[in-house]
């Protein structure tokens, strides 16, 4: 088996949960959210927004509740800034 | 989808319910569809391979040769892959007519490994096959050579969108009475998804209001499916929605199992009546008895159960597991108890059955099983199930960490526990140090496990009878290695009539591989009885069963594959030896323990030897011999392959070194008829021709313990070799008669061959032998093996024989019938007769024999003459 190198670097330095937005087309009801018990969900225009504090393994789990269930994925973002560096801000500060 | 079934490979690549298996079901059930259909489905979360594997050849086979009287493929404790894909590209390859293989849910297939041997299959197919396979996502098959020789075909969600014309044909086909407005609505609001339009027309027929219901259903802005499904189900009665909520935790169900689940009786009428109304369930049998619900719907449905039931789920998985465990079923048992939460029961339940679904080939299923439970906690009765685990994959030392900590954990359980975790304990104990050449170890462990049992259940006395099984293979097969050559014997018969009757075809057939390599030691000490013959024979009839059960290049069989590949040579076979010993090294390709891979390079270094490869030779044994330093214990083996180690240095002019060897050798080895003679013939390079006489006097006079008499012909060679050199024709004559008469009644060739014993041979006096046609055939090979000779090879054939001819021609002198040799070489029995009557003919010939030895002057069956 062939694993994706930067892919397991980074999950090993970055294990920290962030917060994600999911944007799915149509209004989810109460058995399909069942599906996503750690999202906060809301309604807005004809779309569901779904929020969380997710890392990354949790992601994909809910990525592939979104395939399972045949949902119509329209964006997927994370609101934390990632991963601030800690010499980046010490080589700013005056 | 016709011109996409003219390329080579189809992939349907779309989203949950776009109608991907519909579709193939339509083209499929097409009247005059001029296709052979094999269609398999990927089991939910398939993480093992040979699962998969085994339903693909499974539904290959059926489609190939319905009425085939070959047993079902059946598992193995060591799957490998590779041989695995061949066996499904031949079957592929001997079927008549187009073949289109489909394999539906592609997606659910979770090992990376099998996707790369599937990546094979499918860049590899015959040419009248096809494949169309069926995913949610695009997979990671490296299929671009396809795809740039435009044999790949692709069709996305966009292409399985059902148009507003189709929607409509869709809707009249339902018999729904629906205004075009309405239709149009409807094909809008489900943007032509082929889930949403079939739940759609499910609501629909028999609506009283059709209009109203699409009108509400477009103002409504929930997903279709939910929207659908929620629906669907409320026009269901209460006993069928209740059926669909409690049995949607199953991946598969049949009337029983409802009804257990339900606590009512009728569900399988019900299951019956839901397939006829086309509601998302499907039976998976021709009788109808099992079915399973559309993936998306069984999903939701799943959702639905654990929102508005919660409390019920564990108790309806504890009774799904109970069924399964009634029923045999124990990986399913497991998952349904972890699904329950009940996470030690599991780990006891998965501790108590790791060893038999070890032997059933489920061990990447275990695997699996063992990923499931919750990280971080901790289970001890899970190390057992780790240690075999890890003993499957050979990984050594990790299984004996995990083992050591099972002991522990043994020490404390509960009086009842104990008893048969010790027996667990044992038996993997014995397979280790068979694994590491420790026959100590293994006598102790066989010990343990030989001990009377009292008071047991059933299941315990199951388990009993296997572990009895593993344990004769395991301590036969140490003592083959180590010289205990009665006991080997009779403990390997005494597993494989055991493995028999409880139904282990697996183990029957290790015990018979382990018996033909046995008995080549067994054998090879009583020449009076054609130890090679009788071996042979033994070999083929383990080969034979093993090919039963499609295990014909299973690591299990190896040992007899090998076996008959060294016997083969040693009659001087080689081309014959060495298309076995490739066999042997397909079937080794995942098993890579230092035992039987030594037993490869010494094949494969006497092959090359006996061809007067010396340098190839020289590699092989020094590879084999350094791999007995690893093993623990001192095997069998160890002198023969050191002596001709030895000797094949001084062959190439090295005797320095082979001194060197020599002296480093304890007294015990040194004083072996092997070593003898290899003491022999450092001499002879040395120039020493006294000195060989000398070494070899003990082997000829029988003090000097010797592995077979195929030592003691050599010894005889050596001897003659040294008169000669010495000027004593007389005695080399008679050093020669007594060689060849040892060798006559196995006609062995070989020790001629590695001697180099050609010259002694061609001038000993016809008159003066018993054996002049041994002689003669001998000669025979010598002439072909030694490279001057073949370069110079006179005798045009009357006629040239083509490439088939001349694979059919390398049988006759075996003693296959023709349908056999078919067997062989994968053809059927009457291009086999064809070829038979047409080498007849080219040889001016009548019959069998006469070919064989006209094909013989001819140096048509000569080592390296045709390949």
């Amino acid at each position: 088996m062939r694993f994706h190198l930067p892919a397991l670097n980074h999950g090993v330095m970055d294990p920290a949960p962030a917060l994600y937005v999911i944007r799915i087309h149509g209004h989810l009801g109460a058995t399909v959210l069942s599906a996503f018990p750690a999202m906060a969900s809301r309604l807005q225009g004809a779309e569901t927004v779904l929020t969380g504090l997710l890392d990354r393994s949790a992601l994909y789990g809910v990525l592939a509740e979104v395939e399972a269930l045949g949902l119509d994925l329209l964006e997927v973002h994370q609101l934390t800034p990632h991963r601030r560096s800690p010499e980046l801000g010490d080589s700013r500060s005056p | 989808m016709d011109r996409a079934a003219a390329r080579r490979v189809t992939i349907i690549s779309a989203p949950a319910g776009s109608g991907k298996t519909s579709l193939l079901r339509a083209w499929a059930g097409r009247p005059g569809q001029p296709h052979q259909f094999a269609v398999m489905q990927v089991q939910r979360d398939q993480r093992d391979a040979q699962q998969f594997w085994l339903a693909l050849l499974g539904a290959v086979r059926q489609a190939c040769a319905p009425a085939s009287r070959a047993e079902p493929p059946a598992a193995t404790p060591d799957f490998n892959a590779p041989a695995m894909v061949d066996r499904v590209l031949s079957e592929l390859a001997d079927a008549r007519g187009d073949i289109t293989l489909v394999i539906d849910d592609l997606h659910e297939l979770n090992s990376p490994e099998a996707l790369a041997q599937l990546t094979r299959l499918l860049t590899n197919l015959p040419p009248q096959v096809h494949a169309m396979l069926t995913t949610r996502h695009d997979l990671r098959l490296g299929l671009h050579q396809l795809r740039l020789a435009g044999e790949l075909a692709e069709i996305r969600a966009a292409d399985l969108r059902f148009s507003e014309r189709e929607t409509r044909e869709l809707l009249d086909a339902s018999g729904i009475t629906l205004s075009d407005a309405g239709a149009a609505l409807l094909h809008r609001r489900t943007e032509g998804w082929a889930a949403g339009l079939r739940l759609a027309a499910l609501s629909l027929a028999g609506h009283p209001d059709p209009e109203r219901f699409v009108a509400e259903f477009s103002g409504s802005d929930r997903t279709v499916a939910e929207y659908l499904i929620a629906e669907m189900l409320e026009r269901q009665p209460a006993d069928v929605q209740d059926l669909l909520l409690r049995t949607s935790l199953l991946d598969r169900v049949n009337g029983e199992l409802a009804d257990l689940l339900t606590g009512r009786p009728g569900s399988e009428r019900i299951l019956l009546e839901l397939e006829d109304a086309n509601a998302f369930v499907e039976s998976l049998d021709p009788e109808r008895t099992w079915f399973r619900y559309h993936h998306l719907f069984a999903d939701l449905l799943r959702l639905e159960l654990r929102r508005t039931l919660p409390e019920e789920v564990p108790g309806l998985h504890r009774r799904a597991a109970e069924w399964f465990i009634r029923h045999g079923q124990l990986a399913e048992a497991i998952r349904h108890t972890q699904a329950a939460g009940d996470w030690p029961e599991a780990a006891r339940l998965l501790a108590d059955h790791s060893f038999s679904l070890t032997l059933d080939g489920q061990a990447q299923t275990i695997q699996a099983l063992l990923q499931a439970f919750p990280p971080g906690a901790d289970y001890p009765e899970l190390a057992l199930v780790h240690a075999t685990v890890d003993l499957v994959q050979g990984r050594l030392d990790e299984a004996a960490a995990h083992l050591a900590v099972a002991e522990t954990h043994a020490e404390t359980a509960p009086p009842d526990r104990q008893r048969r975790l010790r027996v667990a304990i044992a038996s993997l104990k014995l397979s280790l140090a068979r694994r590491r050449g420790h026959l100590a170890g293994v006598i102790e462990q066989v010990r343990f496990l030989a001990s009377p049992v009292t008071g047991q259940s059933d299941e315990d006395i199951a388990l009993d009878r296997d572990l009895r099984a593993v344990a004769l293979m395991n301590l036969g097969t140490a003592e083959a290695w180590s010289l205990g050559l009665p006991d080997a014997e009779r403990h390997l018969r005494e597993g494989a009539v055991l493995a028999r009757e409880i139904g282990r075809p697996y183990l029957e057939v290790g015990c018979l591989a382990q018996l033909g390599f046995a008995y080549i030691f067994h054998g090879a000490a009583l020449p009076k009885i054609h130890p090679f013959a009788m071996t042979q024979a033994r070999c083929r009839e383990a080969i034979a069963l093993a090919e039963r059960y499609g295990w014909g290049a299973e690591p299990v069989i190896a040992p007899a594959l090998m076996t008959l590949a060294g016997t083969m040579v040693f009659l001087g076979e080689f081309d014959e030896g060495e298309r076995w010993l490739r066999r042997t090294e397909r079937a080794l390709q995942t098993d890579t323990g230092p035992d039987i891979t030594l037993l490869l390079h010494q094949t494969a270094g006497i092959l090359h030897a006996g061809r007067g490869r010396r340098h190839e030779a020289l590699e092989e044994f020094s590879a084999a011999e350094h791999l007995g330093s690893q093993l623990e214990g001192s095997q069998a083996l160890a002198s023969q392959v050191t002596g001709w180690l030895l000797a094949t240095q001084a062959r190439l002019g090295r005797p320095g070194e082979a001194r060197a060897c020599l002296a480093a050798l304890a007294d015990e080895r040194a004083g072996s008829g092997e070593i003898r003679n290899a003491r022999a013939v450092i001499c002879l390079a040395e120039g020493d021709p006294a000195g060989a006489l000398d070494a070899v006097a003990d082997v000829l006079d029988g003090t000097a313990p010797v592995l077979g008499y195929v030592t003691v012909v050599e010894a005889n060679l050596l001897a003659g070799l040294a008169h000669r050199e010495l000027g004593d024709q007389r005695a080399a004559n008679q050093a020669a008669e007594r060689a060849l008469a040892l060798a006559e009644s196995d006609r062995l060739v070989l020790p001629f061959a590695m001697t180099g014993s050609r010259e002694l041979l061609e001038a000993l006096p016809r008159h003066e032998t018993a054996h002049a046609a041994l002689l003669a055939d001998i000669l025979d090979v010598l002439h072909g093996s030694s490279p001057a000779a073949r370069e110079q090879s006179s005798l045009p054939p009357a006629e040239e024989l083509s490439p088939g001819e001349l694979r059919v021609l390398r049988y006759l002198p075996t003693n296959l019938s023709r349908p056999e040799i078919a067997g062989e070489l994968s053809v059927s029995p009457s291009t086999v007769s064809t070829h038979v009557r047409s080498i007849y003919a080219k040889l001016q010939v009548r019959d069998r024999s006469s070919a064989v030895q006209r094909a013989r002057e001819l140096r048509l069956l000569a080592a390296g003459r045709t390949r």
